[in-house]
């Protein structure tokens, strides 16, 4: 059972438990981005088809599997009796956490595996193309994907959506404090997982190459670097680490519909927190990600009790409050709460020592044997 | 009566003519893929359909006005957005993401004005609302069938003279090919980029108004509509105003045929698809002629290309020749 503490009114636990939530999918979406538009150089203005597309497929394959497996009839049409389908499903799978487990991962690789496919298709134009262009035709691939998401019913059955096999039923049954208790952890897990890979990455060798081609391709063609390889590969892992990213979204709300995955969201906001934190530095995008989801849910907090002295709708507001807040942040504070740095490759003590050495040479010169002069 | 498939078509391609028209003016200018230009396109649907719904107001008669506001909305959002970042030297992706943002912002802007029109005139459909009916017909057919093309036709024309005839015009050629020369020789080039952000703007409120006389308007109306804008600006080659123009009538066009070909033949289940079109023929545009069709050396193409092909013919002539004598 999860406690209730009330403090001015809010439920704090509750209020934790959503914000961290959220904060570790826009973390995972977020540091994404942050690989490809903050270290490669590739501005990607089509988010929401990466979130998108693994949400859809994972939603749609989770459920297909479940109900192939515990035999369930689906008359060959899954999303046609998808109301009749899903609660069997999830009576199932309430006593049988294997089962769960397995759809889960299921989902999250079909969905890995599905964006990127498609982040292998974006390689194509985003190898090649100027940002400006690669910027409209990515923005636009997005829309036209949500427009086929949307009419083309046997994925998700269109903008009505279908249900998802609740896979965290098994723990403690349907009581829904625990069950979002555990969500929060399997999240949690992936964003920190998510992190720590994203952080190596870019303390690699392979992350100095990065930025190398994102400030001068040129140069670094000529130190043998293939950029078009190091390009493609970047899409490809960071679409999939997205379409992960949308399962999970997908699996935490239990449905899945066209019209969830909106550019405002999953790109824009992507982009606002990015932007935030300060691009190509992974600290600054955990804080700027942080930062944003903890406005977001203040928002929502207080913007109900604001609804009946305000005439229009407030989420109207909220639109335009985060757009200057994003062109604010681009006047005032272009690289974000915390500015790219050269990265530390080696350990802080290490390179102590090093320092020390190179001011200080004589000690050196006496451990080694004399140079010999010419 | 003429065929449906046919007055879509003139209505779509002028349309589209004009928008895509607007947005090559403010990337020739700015460098800058505008992304809130759509939005620019649903102040046009919204003054129109106000102004009709309250004063009775026929879309012709409300199409300056609609000019004027997406002017209005265009010059303040260069001035108080763009200008003020290039300034400070913010880069092509940060200019980009801060033309998302004020297209969101419009967005916001227009669910205010829309919960607005229903709390104020009960208007219950100020979200999503059906094409608003034509003032006359002409020989059977809507009025728009002939304002939409012939708009179209004036403003390239008129856009041709500025630029060719008239001083401000040829400022703004030079301001576009060379800012730093252009400012040498005493041309103000930010009042020239304010001239065509104004005109841009205008254009595409302009449009916005004529197509909701034939279409569905609301509140994402016109961002709905970029892929198609985009994808006529860049088959024109994003810097070609003429060849914007003829990108549009491809695009309008070809969505409106090709839909109405596959329609016929694959049944109704393709209708959805039809957005895929312009994103085909932009996708193909940027992979196989970057710089659009205005790039295409049509002389060279069909003109020189001969004696070259002739003179192909007669090396294999010759080297098929030695091979059957035996030689190597």
């Amino acid at each position: 059972m999860v406690p209730i503490i009330q403090l001015f009114g809010i439920d704090v636990v509750r209020f934790s438990i959503d914000l961290l939530t959220l904060y570790s999918l826009f973390l995972v979406v977020s540091l994404t981005l942050n690989l490809e538009a903050g270290y490669a150089g590739i501005p990607n203005f089509g988010k929401v088809m990466f979130v998108a597309a693994g949400a859809a497929a994972a939603g749609s394959a989770s459920g297909q599997l479940a109900a192939f497996v515990l035999m369930i009839n689906t008359h060959g049409n899954y999303t046609g009796y998808i109301y009749q389908v899903i609660p069997q499903i999830d009576a199932a799978l309430t006593h049988n956490p294997g089962l769960s487990i397995g759809i889960l991962l299921f989902g999250m690789l079909v969905a890995a595996v599905v964006g990127a496919v498609l982040g292998f298709a974006a390689s194509f134009p985003a190898i090649r193309l100027r940002e400006d262009y690669l910027g409209m035709l990515l923005l636009a691939a997005a829309q036209f994907f949500q427009i086929i998401l949307s009419g083309y019913e046997p994925i998700i059955g269109g903008t009505q959506g279908i249900e998802v096999p609740n896979v965290f039923g098994w723990f403690f049954g349907d009581e829904i404090g625990v069950r979002d208790v555990v969500v929060l952890l399997v999240l949690g897990a992936f964003a920190l997982l998510v992190f720590v890979y994203c952080e190596k990455v870019v303390r690699s060798p392979l992350g100095r190459t990065l930025r190398a081609i994102r400030d001068s391709e040129l140069a670094s063609r000529s130190l043998g670097k293939n950029d078009v390889a190091i390009r493609r590969k970047v899409i490809v892992v960071a679409s999939a680490i997205s379409g992960m990213a949308g399962a999970l979204l997908t699996f935490y709300l239990g449905s899945v519909g066209a019209e969830t995955w909106t550019r405002v969201t999953w790109t824009f906001w992507i982009w606002v927190i990015l932007i935030l934190g300060g691009a190509a530095n992974n600290a600054g995008v955990a804080l700027g990600a942080f930062s944003f989801t903890l406005l977001l849910k203040a928002v929502d907090q207080v913007k109900f009790n604001f609804q009946p002295f305000i005439p229009v709708d407030v989420n109207w507001l909220e639109y335009i409050m985060f757009a200057a807040l994003l062109i604010g942040i681009l006047v005032v504070r272009p690289d974000g709460i915390l500015p790219e740095k050269p990265t530390l490759t080696l350990p802080r003590s290490v390179l102590g020592h090093i320092m020390e050495s190179s001011v200080n040479p004589v000690d050196d010169e006496k451990s080694q044997p004399a140079k010999q002069t010419i | 009566m003429v065929e449906a498939f046919v007055t879509d078509t003139i209505v779509y391609a002028s349309l589209f003519g004009l928008m895509a028209l607007g947005l090559t003016l403010t990337y020739l200018t700015t460098k800058v893929p505008n992304f809130a230009y759509g939005s620019f396109v649903t102040i046009g649907m919204y003054t129109a359909f106000a102004l009709y719904r309250i004063q009775k107001i026929s879309p012709y008669a409300s199409a300056p006005i609609a000019f004027a506001l997406g002017a209005v909305a265009s010059v303040s959002m260069y001035l108080g957005v763009l200008r003020i970042l290039s300034k400070r030297g913010s880069s092509l992706v940060a200019l980009m993401i801060a033309t998302l943002a004020v297209d969101i912002a419009f967005v916001g802007i227009f669910g205010i004005y829309s919960d607005y029109l229903t709390s104020r005139y009960a208007f219950i459909d100020s979200k999503q609302f059906y094409p608003i009916p034509d003032s006359f017909t002409l020989f059977g057919t809507a009025g728009i069938v002939y304002v939409a093309p012939i708009s179209l036709g004036i403003v390239t024309l008129a856009v041709f003279l500025l630029l060719t005839q008239s001083k401000l015009g040829v400022a703004m050629r030079a301001s576009v090919e060379n800012p730093s020369l252009a400012r040498v020789v005493g041309i103000n080039v930010e009042r020239v980029y304010v001239f065509a952000w104004l005109l841009a703007g205008g254009f595409a409120a302009m449009s916005g108004s004529y197509y909701v006389l034939w279409l569905p308007g609301g509140i994402t109306g016109g961002s709905n509509l970029i892929v198609e804008i985009f994808a006529a600006s860049v088959l024109g080659g994003l810097a070609s105003i003429y060849g914007s123009v003829l990108g549009g009538l491809i695009i309008g066009a070809s969505e409106v045929l090709v839909t109405k070909v596959a329609l016929d033949q694959l049944g109704s289940w393709v209708g959805i698809y039809q957005k895929g079109i312009p994103l085909i023929i932009m996708v193909v545009t940027l992979l196989v002629l970057p710089k659009g069709i205005t790039s295409i050396d049509w002389h060279r193409m069909f003109v020189k290309a001969y004696p070259s092909f002739a003179s192909q013919l007669r090396r294999l002539y010759h080297s098929m020749a030695k091979l059957t004598r035996g030689e190597s």
